[in-house]
């Protein structure tokens, strides 16, 4: 007979974490941990982990490394908590090695130089955060104790970032230099995704709708929309420029509305035909697939149509609706990245700006709120469909 | 035979089985029996070293199992479990030939067999070897399971809770299948299932389990009539202990036998010699009658059953 | 045979328009009167086609072999460790929009080819990672003890049954990755990569919508061509190694 095993691999050694931090170690100590530049565009000098922030810094980032590696090895009840502990601090006070490098190699008079995020402290902070979902997954999902971590983490960075010891990070130099544009850019690009999101919403309820009352109409929908979704957003953006162009030309009035080849509309347009495939497919099942027998029984129990749609139904399809909603938020977000090439606006354009300018950080300023974004919607629709679904979600 | 001594098999801290030592005849079919928890499929897993044991010794023919590489010990033993484990992208046909296939058999040896085993198991090969398992029903599929185990003609049969998922008629047929294949091919086979119906039906010895250790072992008989505990004596159903003696004996145990076999008279009804007691009883009951004639497989009637004798010595 | 037909027609049809592009001249003048200069000659569009083709077999090629041994590492007995955060990173990995990831890759690897080859090896590899992973455990407990118990190798178990049986799944994350892939490849023109998004980008930084249409219709056609070349490799296999599913 099968017996459960996983109470006895709580008190094995972990090779994941060992691996990790190995790794990490390696890369913190091999690769430039910052970089300083005398101005925006001239490329900077690197420095390591020991130059960078000195003896002292180097010790306790592989003290800590260490100390969690060996952790994993303890035969110690709790110890992934404290491994939690461990690693939550580590990713919170990470900028303060940034605050220290800086501190240290910033020459005093000159007003342009920058210290720029080396590809050290990326690894470590990419490894420290594999190490962090690793030992939570251990520990088995608790939201609680997510929602605590993003607090700290994400509170922490935000005090370091607007503290006079980052100021000279070129990335948040980037920022300083446009705070307006950065604000009209983050209004943009969520009005832009989510504008998107809820046009496609509707629009693909009216079709899956549509296809379950007739379904001979299920083959072609579920074809065009997934026949959108081939085309590559380039393509898509690309082509709706000389038609909508025209249609502005030949109607004028168009153009007092804002309507215009390029700019908003052919990115709007590309982004509902985009979102249309995940939100059909998803509301049609979610709506398609309550089983019948639960529908018999609540047809036997007296229940009317009405009352079998509002009580049955859509809770159990509510989830799988969402769940197609975060996938269509998550690609609307990367997708409007794009339409920036098409003079969308929303934060592609410091993307591409940076880009076409070869100032790194200025594509960091519009790529890391991007991904930000995205793992953001993530994580808020996760939770709406796990705390709508009706049982609870066991690990 | 197989030989179990002083086995133990723990995971982490729990202890699924506890010092067994367990002793299969060639050629007997040994049947455990038990809860389901009770450690009956562990063992069986340890035998085809699908799980290594803790402690002890495993001997198959007297060679140790530890000693032997562990495919080409399972290579020798048929192995057929609950769910099939049928292929689903292989015809029923290559299932079967699954081993003969490892162990690189000519084309044409493995095609007459696969032939002559679909024959064995009541499946025609014409409509079902190139079926794919999905097309099967339940029962067919475990047939085909059955046939897969058996087709390199191995000493040992493994089987764990071969008929556990089918429906009761299914189950029947397969059981009843399986006791004239048996007879046919006499392989030394190791039975898991939780129903001591199904054990008391096909077993020459039970071994009772509970909570890792072998509570009683013995053959169906003794199981009934002396077991060794209360826990046994509540698996084999206290009260219709009697019904179930009889249910293991045949008919020609009790019957008075003509001197010669007889010519039936026409129209009569009767048992047949392979019939258990129980089924006589029943008979008799119905037709209210005092004895029943017997008839062997060629018709002819061979003696007679009596109620009385069956109640005085049945159980 | 049929199967086949859309995805050669459509190849040959991008190969001609690719090849053929300067005979439409006149077409290109019609939408784009004001401008001299109508169709894109930087480069020629068979060598762009030729390119962006590269990268995404390169990164198709190279994605396809990472993801499936990573994934069935991760489901061997010695890689189970590592199996929960594998499937973690392919699933978070793909929340990250790939222009970001393509972005992200500049100031490591700087401009050119390098970047945007393992950008897009490495976002590629996500959702055939996540489908090898899928596929592999997805296939019935039952059929793998069948298999190690009746004297299968592990090697014999993994070969003769679970990559047969997870192929179509891996098959169909693959699909998604060249989606994809194709897409990112022609935004990876905004970083010095020569693919088909070159017309694109230069007609948008030029006002020339001629270019974009060029550009715009050669990715298309080659995403189309792509996307049916699968579909029929996914019936094919269908027919061939499930045919159960058919009957």
């Amino acid at each position: 007979m099968s017996v459960s095993r996983s109470e006895s691999s709580q008190l094995m050694p972990n090779r994941v974490i060992p691996a990790l931090g190995l790794l990490a170690l390696a890369l913190v100590w091999l690769l430039d941990v910052g970089t300083i530049q005398p101005n925006r565009i001239v490329p900077g000098t690197g420095h390591g982990l020991v130059s960078a922030v000195g003896w002292g810094g180097a010790a306790l980032v592989t003290s800590t490394l260490a100390g969690s590696i060996l952790l994993a090895f303890l035969n110690l009840r709790g110890r992934y908590l404290i491994q939690l502990a461990l690693l939550g601090l580590s990713l919170a006070l990470l900028p303060l090695l940034l605050d220290v490098f800086a501190s240290r190699h910033l020459p005093e008079d000159s007003p342009f130089a920058r210290s720029s995020i080396g590809a050290g402290f990326w690894c470590l902070l990419f490894f420290l955060f594999l190490m962090l979902i690793e030992t939570l997954g251990r520990l088995g999902s608790r939201r609680g104790l997510e929602l605590l971590l993003v607090v700290v983490i994400g509170g922490s960075w935000l005090i370091f970032l607007q503290s006079e010891g980052l100021e000279s990070l070129s990335l948040v130099r980037e920022f300083n230099a446009r705070p307006a544009k950065f604000e009209q850019a983050f209004w943009t690009h969520l009005a832009l995704a989510f504008g998107a999101v809820a046009i496609s919403a509707v629009l693909a309820f009216g079709l899956a709708l549509k296809m379950m009352r007739s379904p001979g109409w299920q083959r072609p929908i579920l074809g065009l929309v997934s026949f959108l979704q081939t085309i590559p957003s380039l393509a898509v953006f690309g082509l709706l420029i000389a038609p909508l162009s025209a249609l502005v030309a030949a109607f004028p009035v168009l153009e007092t509305l804002g309507i215009r080849g390029i700019g908003w509309t052919p990115a709007l347009l590309a982004l509902v035909a985009y979102s249309l495939l995940p939100m059909v497919r998803n509301t049609f099942v979610a709506l398609t697939e309550v089983p019948e027998n639960l529908a018999d029984a609540g047809r036997g129990m007296g229940m009317n149509e009405r009352q079998l749609f509002f009580k049955l139904k859509l809770p159990l399809a509510l989830p799988v609706i969402i769940e197609g909603v975060r996938i269509t938020t998550i690609q609307a977000i990367g997708l409007t990245a794009v339409a920036a090439l098409i003079g969308a606006g929303g934060f592609g354009s410091f993307i591409f700006q940076g880009l076409g300018q070869a100032a790194m950080d200025l594509v960091l300023l519009g790529a890391l709120p991007t991904i930000a974004l995205a793992l953001l919607a993530d994580a808020v629709f996760t939770m709406l469909a796990a705390s709508l679904k009706p049982t609870p979600a066991t690990a | 035979m197989i030989e179990l001594k002083h086995v133990t098999r723990r995971f982490g801290p729990t202890v699924a089985v506890d010092n067994i030592n367990l002793t299969i005849e060639t050629g007997e079919v040994c049947v455990l029996v038990g809860s389901s928890g009770c450690g009956k499929s562990t063992t069986l897993r340890m035998i085809n070293r699908l799980l290594p044991h803790s402690e002890g010794e495993i001997l198959v023919d007297g060679e140790d199992i530890t000693t032997m590489n562990a495919e080409q010990l399972r290579l020798n033993m048929g192995y057929v479990i609950q769910g099939t484990g049928l292929f689903p992208h292989w015809t029923v046909a290559r299932n079967i030939a699954m081993v003969p296939q490892l162990l690189k058999w000519p084309r044409d040896r493995i095609d007459a067999r696969v032939h002559e085993l679909m024959t064995l198991l009541d499946l025609d090969p014409a409509t079902h070897a190139n079926k794919y398992p999905q097309q099967l029903s339940g029962g067919q599929a475990q047939r085909v399971g059955v046939a897969r185990a058996l087709a390199a003609d191995p000493n040992i049969l493994l089987m764990d809770e071969p008929f556990g998922a089918l429906d009761a008629i299914t189950r029947e047929n397969l059981q009843l299948e399986m006791l004239r294949i048996q007879k046919q091919v006499r392989k030394t086979t190791v039975f898991v299932t939780h129903d001591i119906d199904e054990a008391l039906k096909l077993a020459t010895r039970i071994a009772v389990m509970d909570q890792g250790r072998i509570i009683q072992h013995d053959t169906p008989e003794n199981i009934l009539r002396r077991p060794a505990s209360e826990f046994v004596e509540n698996l084999v159903g206290k009260q219709d202990r009697g019904l179930k003696l009889m249910s293991l004996r045949p008919v020609r145990q009790l019957m008075q036998a003509h001197p010669a076999p007889k010519r039936p008279e026409p129209g009569a009804e009767g048992l047949k010699e392979e019939d258990n007691l129980r089924l006589a009883l029943s008979v008799m009951l119905w037709q209210g009658a005092e004895q029943v004639p017997v008839f062997n497989a060629r018709g002819e009637e061979t003696g007679v059953i009596t109620r009385e004798r069956l109640i005085q010595e049945g159980a | 045979m049929r199967l086949w037909l859309p995805p050669v027609l459509l190849a040959v049809l991008l190969c001609g328009l690719s090849a053929g592009m300067p005979a439409l001249e006149p077409l290109f003048h019609w939408v784009q009167p004001d401008k001299q200069q109508v169709i894109y000659e930087r480069e020629s569009f068979l060598f762009l086609l030729q390119n962006h083709l590269l990268l995404v077999l390169i990164s198709a090629a190279v994605g396809t072999l990472v993801a499936v041994a990573g994934g069935i590492f991760a489901t061997r007995p010695s890689g189970r460790d590592f199996l929960p955060l594998v499937s973690q990173v392919a699933s978070i990995g793909q929340t990250f929009p790939p222009v970001a990831v393509l972005a992200l890759a500049v100031p490591v690897l700087g401009f050119g080819e390098a970047p945007i080859l393992v950008a897009l090896m490495l976002y590629g590899l996500l959702p055939i990672l996540r489908n090898t992973l899928a596929g592999l455990e997805g296939i019935s407990p039952a059929v793998k003890e069948a298999a190690r118990g009746m004297g299968m190798s592990p090697l014999q178990v993994l070969v003769r049954a679970e990559l047969p049986l997870a192929g179509r799944v891996i098959l169909a994350g693959i699909r998604t990755s060249v989606t994809i892939n194709i897409a990112t490849a022609a935004i990876g023109s905004t970083i010095g990569a020569r693919t088909l998004g070159d017309p694109v980008i230069a007609g948008l930084v030029n006002g020339n919508t001629a270019y974009v249409l060029q550009g715009a219709i050669l990715i298309g056609l080659l995403a189309l061509a792509t996307d049916s070349l699968f579909e029929a490799l996914e019936r094919t296999w269908d027919r061939r190694f499930s045919p159960q599913v058919a009957v």
